[in-house]
């Protein structure tokens, strides 16, 4: 009697409760970060969930100065998976941007966006990351070759075209 | 088993396995810090009581731990009470406490013979297992014993004796006595808080530095922020894990996967090792070596060393 009602219990409960787990095990870091990020925002960002979701987060950078892309508001949409920080987010451009490394829909070739992911990271620092991404593109590991062979030929008519997107999408 | 044919009995043979599996069960689950930290407790608090507990020194005895010290107040009261031929009771293997000394230690024998009464009964489960675990083992058994004991310890100390105790020509000691509350309640008080406080002078070497613990400074240094900078030590060692935020609990603060010093808790580490097996501090893999020692899974090769361990011991004996 006691025996079946236990197994009854252990088997039945073995499934909700891992996936139970595994939400609010990334929930709660995903809230700590939340969190942390408020308390001590990156500057020109900001990011939070869209809405009651935490797993889908908005974020918007502004374009830093000296870049050919100051003064614009680029908004990214970043989704955490189920096994977040064990598994990278993922961020996407919302907002059109001439880059190299960010290509026509919107994603975003980053190392630390894939192989280069570590648990220990959290979203600020994928934000500083992108955001250093606009000021140094990286040519040699281009999404978009066209733009990287510009920037690299002839790096003022790639600022050019890159604020002209800037003035035109961002703003 | 197969050592069960040597065994006159097939009762002593299947309390024996389960003792083994028992065991099995609890070394695989408990460290050995937390087995050195205890004793240590324990045998400072021995020492801190300058009245005999040396009485109970047979093996199986000498492994009843603190939990037993703070109750002899009110056991004397209890069975002093109810059974008023309790108290005196000793052990008839040649362990005659020396009577009378001093008041201390009729009432300390009190709660030795309580501890010596649930050792013996768990003695018998374990048969002739002779060996230096069984001090270790019978620590957990003895706690475990104990604390289950409270709970249900109406007022009959030793019913479970057997025939193992008669009754010695111990008077009973005097209970309102005022030396004796005197003598005892300082001790009661010290030892009825099983947690070391950081600066007591009772603390065993062994006790690792929890920081998380000491929550009392981190409130004082939110209070005193001056007071932040003159604990780098604290701040330095993270009280929650990286990567889950979860608490790191003792044996995941004295948990070290990595040469770079990334801390993490067990269940993050155990992860990262299904997945990518790499340490997220530096992101260089986890060495296999580190791996395979302080993973979890390290305990499977444990349990079978251990059981034909066992085996071969109770085979010889």
């Amino acid at each position: 009697m006691s025996s079946s009602s236990t197994s009854f219990a252990s088997g039945g409960g073995v499934r909700p409760w891992t996936s139970a787990t595994s939400v609010s095990f990334s929930g709660k870091r995903i809230q700590k970060e939340m969190l942390d990020f408020n308390a001590n925002p990156p500057a020109d960002c900001s990011a939070g969930p869209k809405g009651d979701d935490l797993y889908h987060w908005v974020s918007t950078i502004i374009g830093p100065p000296g870049s050919p892309y100051e003064d614009g508001i680029f908004f990214l949409t970043i989704t955490f998976p189920g096994d977040y920080p064990f598994k990278p987010p993922k961020v996407v451009f919302m907002t059109r941007i001439y880059h190299c490394n960010i290509d026509a829909a919107g994603n975003v070739s980053l190392d630390i966006l894939k192989d280069g992911w570590s648990p220990a990271m959290t979203i600020s620092k994928v934000i500083l990351a992108i955001r250093a991404v606009f000021t140094d593109p990286d040519p040699y590991k281009p999404v978009v070759p066209n733009i990287a062979r510009l920037y690299l030929t002839d790096r003022a008519k790639h600022d050019e075209i890159a604020a002209e997107w800037t003035m035109r999408f961002a703003r | 088993m197969h050592d069960s044919k040597a065994n006159d009995s097939s009762v002593s043979a299947n309390a024996r396995d389960f003792a083994k599996k028992r065991r099995v069960n609890r070394s695989a689950k408990l460290k050995q810090c937390k087995l050195d930290a205890r004793r240590e407790q324990w045998l400072s608090q021995v020492k801190g009581n300058s009245c005999k507990v040396t009485p109970m020194a047979s093996p199986p005895t000498s492994s009843s731990p603190p939990v037993s010290m703070p109750r002899p107040q009110s056991c004397l009261h209890d069975s002093d009470m109810v059974f008023p031929a309790h108290i005196p009771i000793s052990n008839s293997s040649g362990n005659t406490p020396k009577v009378g000394c001093c008041l201390n230690n009729s009432v300390s024998r009190g709660g030795s013979t309580r501890s010596c009464s649930l050792s013996a009964s768990d003695g018998e489960e374990e048969g002739g297992r002779g060996e230096d675990n069984v001090a270790l083992d019978d620590w957990e058994a003895v706690a475990d014993a104990l604390s289950a004991y409270k709970v249900n310890d109406g007022c009959h100390p030793s019913h479970d004796t057997g025939g193992t105790f008669v009754e010695s020509h111990v008077p009973p000691a005097p209970v309102n006595d005022p030396c004796v509350q005197s003598t005892m309640k300082p001790e009661a008080t010290r030892t009825i808080p099983r947690a070391w406080r950081p600066d007591d002078v009772f603390r065993p070497q062994s006790l690792p530095n929890l920081y998380k613990h000491q929550s009392f400074p981190t409130n004082m240094e939110r209070h005193f922020g001056a007071k932040v900078w003159s604990h780098p030590v604290i701040l330095s060692a993270p009280s929650s894990c990286p990567i889950c935020y979860e608490d790191l609990d003792p044996t995941d603060s004295s948990f070290l996967p990595c040469d770079c010093g990334f801390r993490l808790c067990l269940f993050c580490h155990k992860r990262i090792l299904e997945a990518d097996c790499r340490c997220p501090g530096c992101r260089k893999q986890y060495s296999p070596v580190e791996g395979e020692k302080m993973d979890m899974s390290g305990v499977a090769p444990l349990i079978p060393f251990q059981l034909s361990r066992s085996c071969s011991m109770s085979s010889r004996s």
